[in-house]
């Protein structure tokens, strides 16, 4: 899994297709599909399958708040606003 | 007949709910927790109908959900309606397979009041009921179209019984049977269902032979078995949709293109501070200078008013007057004169001068809310406001308690989780309402003149950093450990809808006036009782008996202490009950400094007259401070124990509020009893 993909600086690389990470990791217009998830919180993660973050789904970054968090992603036909703190739990591989 | 209205946020669930109902509908809340509970009658029939909270699904981890959940497990509605928006088909069907694995028959009312906005999407209706297993009529909740197909449908009971059909894979189905055949509880399906989900109400249930089985699933699918389920709902929605539902990729909406200006990196902020600017000079600035005085005149008379910042001379004999003198005439004793007048009439006025501007800012709300730009304001300030504990949300409640508490106070119930809503409740009063400017008109105005303006600046800053440091107070030692997150979703950009507005306004302004009225009325009654008579009951006439003797003046002198400090070392029972007084209505403080001063003689203004010469600008900016931060007015307490749910949380909120500003306001006068 590669998670080493931020600089000394803070300075995010762009993630290439075919790259794992986290989806915290895309920016805007950037498509990837979930791998797994890993949340300690046993309610954000229900809330999230509930919400259709599943393994599999295809998840494309649609709008970044202008302070850059919250994001508004979209999966399943529809958009969701997300937290990053909340998206760093949830790994994907990028396919666009 | 029992029907219970189920869908998730944002479905069209609510404008089903009052086209369905009209105006037969009884608002209320769930029992022990702070969530409106509305139910109705549908039109031309006796069927009973409730509006369950929004969900998107049925776990038992919301109040919301939960409510939801024990609803139509223990309270056995007849149907469920289940509205789900056709534009996003996959979400609304993972709450409808849910419904669908209870014991219970339902109708799907399927909203297409955006496709047909929207082209693009296309949905096979008579397909997706044949897949589904169950009776779908399709509707639009805002074009009124579909509507008394839907309530014929559920009349004549003409609506195909819940078949449970199998949706998951075979082994997992295999599972489900076996666990009904050992269970004895209702809703065998459902249970079975949240039985393999390890739900943790059903735990009890989970029997070590159960137990082996979902083991055994969790192995061969190499997930929990929480997550295999939403898996395999979902596989099971996806298969669904593909055949009977066709989405037009189209690149660019126009919401998209709209967001990409009013979220844009670097406008996104100025564009918001320029629509806010725009809504308080149209209310609080416009009509609330124009209006505040006018009305408030009307009911207390006045031989000038204030408009816009001008004095102009007021020619109408005031309601309160006009009666004191038909009173008097028909000789009415003089403390019943003045029970009307300076308690009732005064209480109206209190609420009424600041209903216009009101109406204005809910108007002005109700448009942001309704095009769909308020959802983006709480979306792009929710980075600032967590790191306080807040989320985006609890910014909505604080606008709107810029105009007045009460209703800010009632906006935190879009604040989804819990804590995060207490704490809104909590907060919310700390925004200066339009009652507080008086307070800061008088002391600026006197006392910093030219410079009243950037003392008025530093009061509402001094409000934000209130509100934010308390934030990180409560967190940290009332509401510990709440987890906030951040899921919601952005609604698409619409034109606004006129009724959905009209309705708004009305409903927002008729339970101001219902609330404030009461409350603010009853208690203006009560301090003019303890402000007109004495100890001994005599009444205070102004002749034998002054303010100084009044109930009001004692217990003033009672809490002067409390005072003491801020006031830079003046025991002042004038300053105290004036405090006191803004408990009616904060603009009070203001009239009885006045009356105080007036009574007492001597000098043009407050300040000149011997009783509140005391006043510097240090205690008198102490003072502002307190009277802004400390506790709210009766109405706003009163809808903080509404919203809080109890009377303890009330209190609790009423001592955090004043020891703040106690605080705050001792700590500046001090400073100036030192320094002058």
């Amino acid at each position: 899994m590669q998670t080493q993909n931020r600089h000394r600086h803070g300075r995010r690389t762009r993630l290439q297709v075919g790259q794992e990470g986290h989806l915290s990791d895309l920016e805007r217009g950037q498509k990837a599909i979930v791998l797994d998830f890993h949340n300690d919180n046993a309610i954000l993660r229900r809330r999230l399958l509930d919400m259709g973050i599943t393994k599999g789904v295809e998840i494309e970054i649609k709008k970044i708040a202008p302070l850059g968090d919250p994001v508004d992603i979209r999966l399943r036909g529809y958009e969701l606003c997300i937290r990053r703190k909340d998206m760093r739990s949830i790994d994907i591989k990028v396919v666009e | 007949m029992k029907v219970a209205l189920v869908g998730n946020q944002n479905s069209g669930k609510t404008t089903l709910f009052n086209t369905l109902t009209g105006s037969n509908q009884k608002v209320g809340n769930w029992p022990g927790v702070t969530i409106e509970r509305k139910e109705g009658t549908i039109i031309d029939t006796n069927i009973e109908i409730i509006d369950l909270p929004g969900v998107y699904s049925l776990s038992p981890y919301s109040s919301e959900e939960e409510i939801s959940r024990q609803f139509v497990m223990e309270e056995k509605p007849d149907l469920i309606i289940n509205i789900i928006d056709a534009t996003s088909l996959e979400r609304s069907l993972y709450l409808t397979t849910q419904l669908l694995e209870l014991d219970i028959d339902v109708v799907i009312a399927l909203n297409m009041a955006d496709v047909l906005e929207k082209s693009g999407i296309t949905v096979d209706v008579e397909k997706l009921s044949k897949r589904l297993n169950t009776t779908i009529v399709s509707i639009s909740a805002k074009k009124n179209l579909g509507i008394q197909q839907l309530i014929s449908v559920v009349k004549s009971g003409e609506y195909q019984n819940n078949r449970q059909d199998y949706i998951y894979d075979e082994e997992i189905e295999n599972v489900i049977s076996n666990i009904t055949r050992l269970i004895n509880v209702g809703h065998k399906r459902f249970s079975a269902v949240k039985i393999i989900e390890r739900d943790r109400d059903y735990r009890p249930l989970l029997t070590d032979e159960i137990n082996a089985q979902i083991d055994m699933l969790e192995h061969n699918y190499s997930m929990d078995s929480e997550q295999l389920i939403a898996d395999q709902r979902y596989r099971h929605i996806g298969r669904i949709k593909k055949e009977c539902s066709t989405q037009e990729e189209k690149g660019d909406t126009v919401t998209d293109k709209l967001d990409r200006v009013f979220l844009h990196k670097i406008f996104g902020l100025p564009i918001f501070a320029l629509i806010m600017g725009i809504v308080y000079f149209l209310s609080v600035g416009l009509v609330g200078g124009l209006t505040v005085d006018f009305v408030g005149a009307l009911f207390d008379g006045s031989e000038t008013i204030n408009i816009l910042g001008r004095e102009m001379p007021f020619v109408i004999a005031g309601l309160g007057p006009t009666l004191s003198g038909w009173l008097t005439n028909i000789g009415a004793s003089p403390w019943s004169v003045s029970l009307v007048v300076d308690g009732i009439i005064a209480g109206f006025g209190a609420v009424s001068s600041f209903l216009p501007q009101l109406i204005i800012l809910f108007l002005c709300l109700a448009l942001l809310e309704t095009t769909g730009y308020m959802s983006r304001i709480s979306f792009f300030l929710d980075r600032i406001f967590k790191r306080f504990g807040l989320s985006g949300k609890s910014l909505i409640p604080f606008i709107v308690g810029s105009g007045c508490s009460v209703p800010g106070i009632m906006a935190s119930r879009t604040v989804e989780n819990e804590e995060e809503r207490k704490m809104t409740v909590m907060l919310t009063p700390f925004v200066p309402c339009s009652a507080k400017l008086p307070i800061i008109a008088l002391f600026a105005g006197y006392f910093f003149s030219s410079l009243a303006w950037l003392v008025t600046l530093s009061l509402y800053f001094m409000a934000i950093a209130v509100i934010l440091l308390s934030a990180l107070i409560l967190k940290k030692f009332i509401y510990k450990g709440a987890t906030s997150s951040y899921l919601s979703e952005l609604p698409n950009y619409h034109a606004p809808s006129a009724i959905y507005v009209f309705r708004d306004v009305f409903d927002k302004t008729w339970s101001f006036i219902k609330r404030a009225g009461t409350v603010i009325v009853l208690c203006s009654v009560a301090v003019w009782f303890l402000a007109s008579f004495t100890w001994t009951f005599n009444y205070i006439d102004g002749v034998n008996y002054h303010i100084e003797n009044s109930i009001l003046a004692g217990i003033g002198n009672a809490f002067a202490w409390i005072f003491y400090p801020m006031l830079g070392g003046t025991w002042s029972w004038g300053a105290t009950v004036s405090a006191i007084q803004g408990l009616i209505a904060k603009e009070q403080v203001v009239s009885s400094l006045e009356v105080i001063a007036g009574l007492e003689g001597g000098g043009s203004t407050v300040f000149e007259s011997g009783i509140f010469s005391f006043f510097n600008s240090w205690n008198a900016y102490a003072y502002m401070i307190f009277n802004l931060f400390s506790a709210p007015c009766f109405a706003a307490i009163g809808a903080m124990r509404k919203e809080l749910g109890s009377t303890k949380g009330m209190f609790k909120a009423v001592f955090f509020q004043t020891g703040i500003a106690w605080v705050l306001a001792t700590f500046v006068g001090m400073i100036g009893w030192l320094i002058v």
